[in-house]
């Protein structure tokens, strides 16, 4: 036990650094994939059907591979027609469009559960279409997808740690390395295994809370 | 001020309304009534271009009402609508509810747009309920901000769509009561109501529609008391709840 405390000690710079890579990754994917996942959702819900299946058509295709391969593909193809990004980048990024297809669901169901009486509500004091999105729809929308938003986020914290197969030196890939080099194997994973948690638990907890108020109302 | 001709709408190939015309002036409280599924909640919503329709024009003073032209927004902001079911806004404030067009449509001042939704308020009988959200109202006091909101946006007419179909009886009178002050101000009104007590009490016109179509419109005292069709006789026993031989097998 004294020798996982040394360890502990010794090893807690690289991982603590490698947990801030993570939680860097997890916050810059977050906000591209909300930013994209509300445009999808847009279109989506638009009342232009090319629109629509144009928005469908693009989140079927990035729910149906794998996000490793999403995440090979920018760091691996891209160069080749010309786009050079570093590892952080690329992972970001890839991460970004692939939990955008998940977010763009879940405002979708936010969106399609505002009442059409709200709508017309909107429409009868003389709103227009982006009036009644932005004072009526999107802030009763958000509020019924904060849960399964906050469930999403927990979600993309330990999926960014599969942006270390591309080199991004995350928590993950920081304990892999250093149990490679002092075989200690047990300290290390279980190290890392714990950063994770205190990441996550207080997100678990704080989406449970959500959850619990958003049933009440 | 609001003149209808001829107008058909179709849902599909459900034919609700057959070519109604009418008129209302400036200052009139006219009330339709009728079965339901006779089209009357359709005509509002099509003066509100809240509902394309087939056939026939609508105007609203010199303005063409057509649900997707640029003009629909000046007609929705000269003539107001209160709904069935309220339509408050949840994630707002009674006062905000109030203000939300003056401010965000009319961009209005906001101070200004304040004070007199506040006065509205008061005049709805909800002066300290400004800073409520709606949940935490009963039926009846939703109803009254949603006029006080119609209100607001200082129309030239507002259409009511049922207004106290929703509510429970005990919370119809207060809302009838808003209504009837505002009848006595000059508003102009257009009434799709079952409340045939207040229509009687307040409305200059009344129009009865049945299978899409005017079937008799008048003076209360003559549409409502004495009717010269079988089918408002039989409809006012009805919601009179006049039991006739046939009531039970008729609806």
């Amino acid at each position: 036990m004294a020798s996982f405390w040394r360890d502990a000690v010794e090893f807690a710079p690289l991982l603590i650094k490698g947990a801030g890579v993570t939680v860097m990754i997890t916050i810059a994917s977050l906000i591209l994939s909300t930013l994209l996942g509300l445009f999808w959702a847009l279109l989506r819900t638009s009342h232009i059907k090319v629109l629509s299946k144009i928005s469908t058509t693009f989140v079927n295709i990035i729910r149906g591979i794998p996000i490793l391969v999403q995440l090979f593909y920018i760091y691996f193809v891209l160069p080749d027609l010309g786009i050079q990004l570093s590892a952080f980048q690329a992972g970001a990024i890839g991460l970004g469009i692939a939990y955008s297809a998940y977010m763009s669901e879940v405002f979708r169901a936010g969106i399609e559960a505002i009442d059409i009486g709200q709508v017309e509500a909107a429409q009868s004091v003389g709103m227009n279409r982006r009036l009644i999105m932005s004072r009526v729809v999107l802030p009763q929308a958000f509020r019924i997808a904060l849960p399964p938003y906050g469930n999403n986020l927990i979600m993309l914290l330990k999926d960014s740690s599969q942006t270390s197969a591309i080199t991004v030196a995350e928590l993950s890939l920081e304990s892999k390395l250093i149990a490679a080099s002092s075989f200690k194997n047990m300290t290390v994973f279980t190290l890392g295994a714990i950063g994770y948690l205190v990441m996550s638990l207080p997100l678990i907890f704080i989406v449970a809370r959500l959850e619990k108020r958003f049933r009440r109302a | 001020m609001i003149s209808i001709h001829n107008l058909h709408k179709a849902f599909g190939s459900n034919e609700v309304l057959k070519g109604i015309s009418l008129e209302v002036t400036q200052g009139e409280v006219l009330c339709i009534i009728g079965p339901s599924g006779s089209g009357k909640s359709t005509i509002l919503r099509c003066i509100n271009g809240l509902e394309s329709y087939d056939r026939g024009e609508i105007r609203v003073g010199d303005h063409l009402v057509h649900r997707d032209s640029k003009e629909i927004i000046w007609i929705r902001t000269h003539v107001s609508m209160v709904f069935q079911r309220f339509n408050l806004f949840p994630h707002r404030t009674v006062l905000e509810n109030v203000i939300e067009g003056p401010v965000y449509v009319k961009k209005e001042d906001r101070m200004k747009a304040t004070d007199r939704g506040r006065e509205l308020l008061k005049q709805v009988g909800l002066a300290n309920k400004a800073d409520t959200f709606p949940a935490q109202l009963s039926g009846g006091q939703m109803q009254r901000v949603a006029i006080a909101r119609a209100l607001a946006m200082q129309p030239m007419a507002i259409l009511f769509d049922e207004p106290t179909s929703a509510l429970d009886p005990e919370l119809v009178g207060e809302v009838l009561s808003v209504m009837r002050n505002l009848a006595k101000q000059g508003m102009t009104m257009l009434v799709v109501t079952h409340e045939i007590a207040f229509a009687k009490e307040v409305a200059d016109r009344v129009i009865f529609l049945d299978g899409g179509v005017i079937v008799e419109e008048g003076p209360p005292r003559e549409v409502l008391v004495n009717p010269k069709h079988a089918r408002t006789r039989e409809f006012l026993k009805r919601v009179m709840h006049v039991p006739t031989p046939n009531s039970l097998s008729s609806t």
